[in-house]
C-alpha cells in the first residue's frame, strides 16, 4: 500500500463579513500545515476552532451529502467538505482565497442569503405530482430503463454551487437557475409523475427562462454530485416539443430554424437562422450583419452552398426526429 | 422587550425522516403545524443514510423473520410489542414512500430492489444505489412541503415549555438574528436525531449534538438504554466517516496486516455479515493486537475489488467517491482503510409504540412526543441491525404523527406567557456575557477523546470511572466557558457552545448508565463482564438528572414475546 500521510503549507485568504458590524468585508490571512487527509471543509474548521471562533460558515454532514458547506475556493464553487486539500494545491497552489458563494448576498464570512435560490427552487413544483396511495399493497412498477431516465437529477443536494456559478443568474435576477431547472428535471423524467404538462407548461414562460441558458457549461463543471444541470435543460427543451408545449418565440424558432436549415441545406445558414428566430425583430441586428457580410462571415440567403451527399442528411435529420414542430 | 409567540396545534422539532412524516399527517388532517429545525430540512442527517431501509416482502423473506433477526440483533433487549408493528407495517411504509417519489433501485421486473445486510436471515434491504437516505429525505420533505407545511428553518429550538405533567410548545431563536420566539402549541413531537458526536471517531454530521435528550433530561425527564451507542465497523480511517454495511452487503471482505480474513475467527458463518457490534469488535480487536494497517495502523482493510467495476459503479458509487476525496483510495483498484466509527444511538427519549413520551415507567408526559433516533421505542434494544434505522425513523415518524392527531382535541393549549422563555434566556446570556478562561473547543475536544477512550467499544468498570470523573470535571469547567463572537448574526460559536452543553449532559448519562450494566449486551461491551447476564440485566435502563446535575438510575422491563431468549451467535 502506498498510503501515505503528507503536508503542505498553505497561505488562505479568507473573506471575512459580519453584515451587522462590517461597512465592508475584508480579508483575513491564515497559514498553514495542511495534511493530505484534510478536505476544504477541515480548514474552516481549523479557522473556527484553532484561531477565531466567529468565523461563520454552514455545514452538517461532512461527507458530500447534505450541501449545506457550498463556497468558492479561488473563484471557483465547491463543496467544502468533498473537495481533498491535495487537489486544491494541485489546482491553484499554495495560495488559497475562500469566499462565499455569492459575495453581494454575504450575511456573515461564508454564510449568505440563499433566499433566492430556494424561492427558485420552491417554485418549479419540487415534489412528484401524483395521488399518493396512503396504504399502498404494491408498489408502482418501474423498470430500471425508466428509473434511469432521471440520469442522475435525483442526486442534487442543493448545495447551490451552480447556481451562484451561472452567469445568467449573476445578472438576470428572474432566471430560474441549473439547479431548478435540473430539480424540474427530475420530476418531469419521473414516469409516476402526473403534472407532465403543468410543469412543463410553467416551465416555458419566458419570465422563469428556460430558454435563456447560455450553454456555456459552468454549472455541470462545478456541480459536486456530477449531476450535470445543463444536460438536463437541453433535455427540457426537448420534452417541450415531445409534448407539444413548445410555441412559437424566438427562442423556439431558434431550435426550429436551426433544424429547417439542415435540413434544408445540410450546412447552417446563419442569416436564414436570425431572420427565422428573430422575424421583424432582425432590423435591430443588420449593422452587426453587414460587418460580417464584409468580412465573409456569412453569405446571403442565395449563396449557400448545399453539402454534399445533402439526401444522407436529410434522411438522418428524418430518423432522429422525434417531434413535430 | 417582549417575545412574539406563535400559536399551532402542534410543533415538530427536526425536519429528518421523523419529523417530516409527522409534520406531513398533521398538515393532511387539517391541524396547523409547524416544523422548527436548526439546518434546511433537506440537510437533516437522515439524507446521510446510505446502504437500505429493510421490509420483508420479498417471496423467501417473511415479517416473522424481519422480527426475529430485530429481535437477535438486538441482544433481546428490544420491546417485542413494538418489533412487530415495526416489522409488521414496514413493507407498507416503504411502499408509502415509493408512491410519493422515492427514487429506488428497481429488480428487472419494475419491483423495489433489495440487497442483503449483515444480521439478516434474508436479503431485506430496498435501497437506491447507495443513497437510500438522500431519496427519501427528499421524498418526505417534498410532499410535507407539498401538504402545506409551514417549515421554520435555521431556527435552533432551545427549550420545551414544560409544567405540570405536560408540554405545551417550544422556546427557540433565529440562528440568522437571535430574534427569541415562543411556540405555543397543543402538542410537541421530538424527532432531533442522535447524539454520536460525543465520540472523537463518528459517523455523523456536526449538527447530531442530541440536544433534544439534554433539553428533555434537564426538565426531569428520563432518558433510556442511553449505554448503548452503536459503532458502525465501516468508517473511514482518520475522520469515521461511513462506508455502508452496503459494502459488506455486496460482497466486501475484511483483512488484516497479515492479510487474514479474520472475521473467519469472530463469527465464522455470517462472516463479514455478522451483526454490527460483533465485527466492530473484531475490526478494534485486530487492531489492537498489532494487525493494523494504514499510516497509522489503526485500520483494516476492506477489500472489494474482486466485485468488478461494473457492479461498483452501478451499486456503490457514492461510497467510491467517499474512499477517493478522504484517503486518495479507489476501491475498484485496491483495498481500503476503516475502521469502527460511533454510528448510531439506541438509547434516547422513552415512549411507547404510539409516541408518547414517558415520564417514568408508568407515566406520559401530556403532550409530548418523539420519533426516530432520538426516541427509544425500543425496536432496537442494545443494537441496531443494519437498514432498520431509516425504517424506524420513517414509520414511527409517520405513526406518531397520527397519534398526535387522534389525541390532539382532547388536549387544552395551555397559554404560553413571557416567563416560559426564562431558562433559555438565561442558557444565551449566560454563554454571551460569562468570562472565563474555557473555550468550546477544548472541551469538547476532551470529552470527544475521553469518550471514545473510555466508553467506546470496549468498557471496563475502571475506564467508566474515569470517564464520569472527566465528564462531570468538564461540565464543571463549561461554567467557566467564553466565546469570542457577541454579535446577533449567525452566531455559530454561540451556537456550538450550547451544543457542547447539551453533549456534556447526555454523555453523562451514557456513562453513569453504563457502569452499573456489569453484563455485555450488544453494544455495551464490559471487558469485566463479557457474557450477557438476562437475569440481572435483561432490562431497560431509565436515568434521570436531578436538580443538581447528578444522575440516577431506574430499570424498567423488557416486552418480551414470541421470540426466546437464545445465546447470540452468528
Amino acid at each position: 500500500m502506498s498510503h501515505k500521510i503528507t503536508t503542505q503549507k498553505v497561505n488562505f485568504k479568507v473573506f471575512r463579513f459580519n453584515a451587522d458590524e462590517d461597512y465592508l468585508p475584508y480579508y483575513e490571512n491564515y497559514d498553514m500545515e495542511v495534511t493530505s487527509e484534510e478536505v476544504v471543509l477541515d480548514i474552516l474548521n481549523r479557522i473556527k476552532w484553532d484561531h477565531d471562533g466567529s468565523f461563520s460558515y454552514r455545514r452538517s454532514c461532512r461527507h458530500g451529502i447534505c450541501g449545506a458547506c457550498a463556497i468558492k475556493v479561488n473563484g471557483r464553487s465547491t463543496l467544502a467538505c468533498k473537495e481533498s486539500m491535495n487537489d486544491m494545491v494541485d489546482l491553484f497552489g499554495s495560495e488559497l482565497t475562500i469566499e462565499p458563494l455569492s459575495i453581494k448576498r454575504a450575511v456573515k464570512d461564508m454564510i449568505i442569503d440563499k433566499g433566492d435560490f430556494w424561492e427558485k427552487h420552491d417554485a418549479i413544483k419540487p415534489y412528484l405530482i401524483s395521488d399518493v396511495d396512503e396504504h399502498p399493497e404494491h408498489e408502482h412498477l418501474v423498470t430500471p430503463a425508466e428509473a434511469e431516465e432521471l440520469n442522475e437529477a435525483d442526486l442534487c443536494i442543493q448545495c447551490g454551487a451552480c447556481h451562484y456559478a451561472c452567469p445568467v443568474v449573476d445578472i438576470n435576477e428572474d432566471f430560474f437557475g441549473p439547479a431548478a431547472f435540473a430539480k424540474a428535471y427530475r420530476f418531469e423524467a419521473d414516469v409516476r409523475d402526473d403534472a407532465h404538462t403543468d410543469r412543463l407548461v410553467d416551465l416555458h414562460k419566458e419570465s422563469q427562462g428556460l430558454w435563456d441558458c447560455v450553454k456555456c457549461f459552468e454549472c455541470a463543471e462545478v456541480c459536486p454530485k456530477d449531476v450535470n444541470p445543463i444536460e438536463k435543460i437541453t433535455k427540457l427543451h426537448q420534452m417541450l416539443f415531445k409534448e407539444g408545449v413548445a410555441t412559437s418565440n424566438v427562442a423556439t424558432r431558434h431550435a426550429v430554424g436551426f433544424k429547417h436549415s439542415i435540413a434544408k441545406n445540410g450546412v447552417l445558414d446563419e442569416g436564414g437562422l436570425v431572420l427565422y428566430s428573430e422575424m421583424a425583430g432582425i432590423v435591430k441586428h443588420v449593422p452587426v450583419a453587414l460587418k460580417m457580410f464584409k468580412k465573409g462571415k456569412i453569405v446571403p440567403p442565395w449563396g449557400i452552398v448545399k453539402s454534399d451527399n445533402l439526401d444522407e442528411i436529410q434522411k438522418l435529420v428524418k430518423s432522429s426526429s422525434t417531434a413535430k414542430f | 422587550m417582549s417575545i412574539p409567540i406563535y400559536t399551532y396545534d402542534a410543533i415538530v422539532v427536526g425536519a429528518g425522516l421523523a419529523g417530516c412524516a409527522a409534520a406531513r399527517e398533521l398538515q393532511n388532517a387539517g391541524k396547523k403545524v409547524a416544523v422548527i429545525t436548526k439546518l434546511h430540512p433537506l440537510r437533516s442527517h437522515s439524507g446521510a443514510a446510505q446502504g437500505g431501509i429493510n421490509a420483508a416482502f420479498s417471496d423467501e423473506d417473511s415479517v416473522e423473520l424481519h422480527e426475529f433477526d430485530t429481535v437477535k440483533g438486538s441482544d433481546y433487549l428490544a420491546d417485542q410489542d413494538a418489533v412487530e408493528f415495526m416489522c409488521q407495517k414496514a413493507p407498507e411504509t416503504i411502499r408509502w414512500a415509493e408512491r410519493m417519489g422515492a427514487a429506488f433501485s428497481r429488480t428487472p421486473d419494475g419491483k423495489i430492489a433489495q440487497r442483503p445486510f449483515g444480521g439478516q436471515s434474508s436479503p431485506r434491504a430496498c435501497y437506491a444505489k447507495d443513497r437510500t437516505g438522500l431519496t427519501l429525505l427528499q421524498t418526505v420533505y417534498e410532499q410535507a412541503d407539498r401538504a402545506g407545511v409551514k417549515f421554520w428553518d435555521e431556527w435552533y429550538a432551545a427549550d420545551i415549555i414544560y409544567k405540570d405533567g405536560k408540554v405545551s410548545g417550544v422556546v427557540a431563536f433565529n440562528i440568522r438574528d437571535m430574534q427569541m420566539a415562543i411556540f405555543n402549541a397543543k402538542s410537541v413531537m421530538f424527532a432531533t436525531g442522535g447524539y454520536a458526536r460525543a465520540y472523537k471517531i463518528n459517523s455523523n454530521a456536526h449538527a447530531n449534538t442530541g440536544d433534544g435528550l439534554s433539553i428533555v433530561a434537564r426538565h426531569g425527564l428520563p432518558l433510556e438504554d442511553m449505554e448503548f451507542v452503536q459503532f458502525h465497523p465501516s468508517g473511514l480511517s482518520g475522520n469515521g466517516v461511513l462506508i455502508s454495511e452496503a459494502a459488506r452487503g455486496e460482497g466486501g471482505r475484511l483483512f488484516n496486516s497479515k492479510g487474514e480474513r479474520f472475521m473467519e475467527k469472530y463469527a465464522p458463518n455470517a462472516m463479514e455479515l455478522a451483526s454490527r457490534d460483533v465485527v466492530s469488535r473484531a475490526i478494534l480487536n485486530e487492531i489492537r493486537e498489532g494487525r493494523g494497517v494504514g499510516p497509522r495502523k489503526d485500520a483494516v482493510y476492506i477489500d472489494v475489488t474482486h466485485l468488478g467495476k461494473e457492479l461498483i459503479m452501478e451499486k456503490l458509487p457514492e461510497l467510491r467517491e467517499l474512499a477517493i476525496t478522504f484517503l486518495g483510495l479507489d476501491m475498484i483498484k485496491e483495498p481500503i482503510l476503516i475502521s469502527a466509527t460511533a454510528h448510531y444511538s439506541m438509547g434516547g427519549i422513552p415512549v411507547n409504540i404510539a409516541g408518547n413520551v414517558r415520564k417514568n415507567n408508568d407515566e406520559y408526559v401530556e403532550g409530548f412526543y418523539a420519533a426516530g433516533e432520538c426516541s427509544c421505542v425500543s425496536v432496537h434494544g442494545a443494537n441496531r441491525l443494519g437498514a432498520n434505522s431509516v425504517l424506524e425513523a420513517l414509520l414511527f415518524g409517520r405513526f406518531v404523527g397520527k397519534t398526535m392527531v387522534e389525541e390532539i382535541d382532547s388536549i387544552e393549549l395551555r397559554t404560553a406567557t413571557q416567563e416560559d422563555a426564562a431558562t433559555a434566556l438565561a442558557e444565551i446570556d449566560f454563554i454571551l456575557q460569562n468570562n472565563g478562561d474555557e473555550t468550546v473547543t477544548h472541551i469538547r475536544e476532551e470529552l470527544q477523546q475521553c469518550m471514545t477512550a473510555n466508553a467506546g467499544a470496549f468498557r471496563t468498570a475502571e475506564t467508566l470511572e474515569i470517564a464520569i470523573k472527566t465528564v462531570k470535571e468538564l461540565r464543571e469547567r463549561f461554567q467557566n466557558i467564553r466565546i469570542k463572537d457577541k454579535s446577533t448574526v449567525f452566531n455559530t460559536e454561540l451556537q456550538e457552545a450550547i451544543e457542547l452543553g447539551h453533549m456534556l449532559d447526555y454523555s453523562l448519562f451514557i456513562v453513569e448508565s453504563a457502569l452499573p450494566r456489569k453484563e455485555s449486551r450488544g453494544a455495551h461491551y464490559r471487558e469485566d463482564f463479557e457474557t450477557r447476564d438476562d437475569e440481572n440485566f435483561l432490562k431497560h435502563t431509565m436515568a434521570y438528572m436531578g436538580d443538581n446535575g447528578e444522575i440516577s438510575l431506574d430499570y424498567m422491563d423488557v416486552v418480551l414475546g414470541k421470540h426466546e431468549l437464545k445465546a447470540r451467535n452468528y
